[in-house]
């Protein structure tokens, strides 16, 4: 037997190995297998020139019947892939209702998230809606309350975008250095999804709002029966200080009611039967369960808006409607939970996302910040939704320092972790964008690292 | 100022594309037609409960401290802590004073495990607001308007931010009291920092890398190194 002659297959999945069905198929690649990680990673070999001389045995699903249609009328994803779950972490909440869970951002491809995926982020646990009970009220400075069915708003004209939604909290374990050895509790609180509903322009027209209105917010049907302010034109915070231009007149624009996600209803855990979808906007806007639709002409500077998603500042005071999610980007491949597998050709890979508009431009290094290549961006790039970057890189087995730096149509270049430190602190929570650093060992591990020098 | 932005939604469009084909004997128009209810506010009214920061929205009713504390003990303090000072992880109802707060974030030091009613809450009506909504956490909305007054009253007063144990709070006593940290936001200044997009030598020397993850904390959740970052 010779390790230079196998390639193939090189991480064999355990549960794979238990498989009663591939057993006898599977015992001899994986010893040689075996042989081959540690061969290939000790000695740092190149497989480009591994040659198979077996003759390949049959498959044995070759020769057998599989499954019927609808035995599994709601698909599920292959048992091989047990391992690419939401995962959270026990010591950042007291218990799991009012709690966060993380997407498995390593194992995502292309740019939509799986609605089962999608992170979580509860204030009163996931609760079960009727559809046909539930009830959206919309009123305040409108000349016509009104209540609609599930069944009344989908007779409104569909609008539908690709759109991220990111808690502000995403990274927020990093801000005094790093804590998680994973991509997925790094940058997990952030997801990408087609969602359909109807625009909010529409329900304002249907209603007359008022031009007073300079403000409304959203409630959810749900335990915490969260509500958050949302501005308009015209907005003022509660010290009579205007909101930004963007933030005032574009955010509304793209705004919907959603009652479906990637070509299906919304998940419980993501607001069935209807949320607020705030696009490029902190996720915890984006009303869960929604209810009820206010429009008012000043904000409710509610707990949400002041104990929580306020950004502590190094001169002690706190940034409030830090609304919009500021460009971001992570390198997904390699990751520290993806590593390599010997040295040569692999692809750089990962995503960026900015809530002000399209991603222009990506930039990756591999040493630590010194030389620059811009990425490829990978069609469809559409505005505040997961941009796909991909750079061909030949790795020499060397140690590597990988980045990514992501540029939008603003012009906003991603800052580095001790630019936002100079100006904020380290007691902000919300809002660290900052570029990322994979250290790449030797060994083809690959872990999580800050480069403060930057 | 609406009007315009509504004019161009997809009802502005289709309402021109409808006078186009006006020949046709359907009304391809999109309009609301016959799509939801009108609703009355007394309809609404038990839903409408949401109160502004300047007391919008309180409604009649009044409770005391003393009458707060038995209801305080027998359904908060096995989260909030029998003073307010947290218990399990929960968050504290009486943290670090806001002066104290400030020094810290001034020196540099964290400031996000210190936080209570008293050094980080807006205004004390939204606070009413808050404990009528969502809270006891495992029952929320069971609080009376009188139950929620006289709760909001004890937790101002543990949070060492009344001093009167004889206080009644009513509408007007909760957008007569000041919050301690009520002037210490200020609303987003961003975008706050500027990077380039340098390609080429843009680091002097070797990058130093200064911190490296606990091997293995991914997905193992119980390793961690450091304290929990509260949303
Ligand atoms: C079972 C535990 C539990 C009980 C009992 C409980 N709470 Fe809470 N409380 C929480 C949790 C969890 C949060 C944070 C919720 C979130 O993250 O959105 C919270 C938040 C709060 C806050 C906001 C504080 C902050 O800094 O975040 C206040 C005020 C509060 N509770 C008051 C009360 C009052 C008053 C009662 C009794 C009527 C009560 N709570 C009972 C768990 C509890």
């Amino acid at each position: 037997m010779s390790d230079k002659n196998i390639t193939v297959p090189v991480n064999i999945d355990e549960q794979a190995v238990a498989n009663q069905t591939r057993r006898s198929f599977l015992r001899k690649s994986v010893a040689v297998a075996g042989g081959a990680v540690v061969a290939a990673v000790a000695a740092n070999q190149a497989s480009a020139a591994a040659q198979v001389t077996e003759p390949l045995a049959i498959p044995p699903t070759n020769k057998i019947l599989g499954r019927g249609v609808v035995s599994i009328p709601y698909g599920l994803p292959s048992k091989f892939e047990a391992h690419v779950v939401r995962r959270n972490v026990e010591w950042l909440t007291p218990d799991t209702i009012a709690s966060i869970s993380f997407t498995p951002m390593q194992d995502l491809e292309g740019i939509i998230t799986p609605s089962g995926l999608h992170f979580e982020r509860h204030h009163g646990g996931a609760v079960d809606i009727d559809p046909k009970t539930h009830r959206l009220v919309v009123h305040g400075l409108v000349e016509k309350p009104m209540i609609f069915t599930i069944e009344d708003l989908k007779r409104f004209p569909q609008k539908s975008g690709f759109w991220f939604l990111e808690c502000p909290a995403n990274g927020a374990m990093e801000w005094n250095g790093v804590q998680m050895d994973s991509v997925q509790f790094t940058h997990g609180m952030v997801s990408c999804t087609e969602w359909v509903g109807v625009s909010l322009l529409d329900i304002m027209k249907a209603v007359g709002v008022k031009k007073e209105a300079t403000w409304f917010f959203g409630e959810g049907a749900d335990g915490a029966a969260l509500q958050r302010s949302v501005p308009l034109p015209g907005a003022k915070d509660q010290f009579g200080k205007p909101i930004s231009d963007f933030d005032a007149n574009t955010i509304y624009k793209d705004i919907i009611v959603a009652y479906a996600q990637n070509g299906e209803a919304l998940r419980p855990e993501n607001g069935y039967p209807i949320r607020l979808i705030v696009p490029g906007c902190e996720a915890n806007m984006s009303v869960k369960w929604l209810r009820r639709l206010k429009f008012v002409d000043k904000p409710l500077v509610t707990y949400q808006e002041t104990r929580h998603y306020t950004d502590g500042m190094k001169d002690g005071r706190f940034r409030q409607y830090t609304l919009v999610n500021e460009t971001n980007s992570v390198v997904t491949f390699p990751c520290p939970d993806k590593k390599m597998s010997g040295k040569g050709s692999y692809e750089i890979r990962g995503l960026a996302w900015s809530g002000r508009g399209k991603i222009k431009a990506v930039d990756v290094s591999v040493d630590g910040g010194k030389t620059w290549t811009e990425a490829k961006l990978v069609d469809p790039v559409f505005s505040k939704c997961f941009t796909r970057f991909t750079l061909p890189w030949e790795w020499d087995g060397k140690e590597a320092l990988v980045m990514s730096r992501a540029m939008d149509e603003t012009g906003y270049v991603q800052p580095t972790l001790k630019q936002l430190i100079d100006e904020r602190g380290t007691s902000g929570i919300y809002h660290k964008n900052s570029i990322q650093t994979w250290k790449v060992s030797a060994n083809g591990e690959v872990h999580n690292v800050q480069l403060r020098s930057l | 100022m609406f009007n315009s932005e509504v004019s161009k939604s997809a009802f502005g469009k289709s309402v021109l594309a409808a006078a186009l084909f006006a020949v046709s004997s359907f009304a391809f128009a999109a309009d609301a037609n016959g799509i939801g209810k009108t609703i009355t506010e007394q309809a609404i009214a038990p839903w409408n409960i949401s109160v502004h920061f300047d007391g919008d929205g309180l409604p009649a009713g009044k409770g005391s401290v003393a009458q707060g504390e038995p209801i305080y003990q027998a359904k908060c303090a096995m989260c909030h802590g029998e003073f307010g000072e947290g218990a399990k992880g929960y968050p504290k109802m009486l943290g670090e004073t806001v002066e104290h707060m400030t020094e810290l974030a001034k020196k540099g030091e964290d400031t996000v495990g210190v936080r209570g009613i008293n050094s980080l809450w807006g205004h004390a009506p939204t606070l009413y607001d808050y404990i009528r909504r969502a809270m006891p956490f495992f029952a929320p909305q069971s609080l009376s308007n009188d139950e929620a007054y006289a709760t909001t009253c004890y937790v101002l007063y543990i949070a060492e931010i009344v001093k009167d144990d004889k206080l009644v709070c009513d509408a007007s006593v909760l957008k007569a009291t000041k919050m301690p940290s009520q002037d210490n936001f200020y609303t987003d200044p961003r975008p706050d920092v500027k990077n380039a997009r340098c390609m080429k030598d843009c680091a002097k020397g070797d990058p130093v890398v200064t911190q490296m993850a606990v091997q293995g904390v991914s997905g193992d959740t119980s390793r961690n190194v450091a304290k929990p970052a509260n949303h």
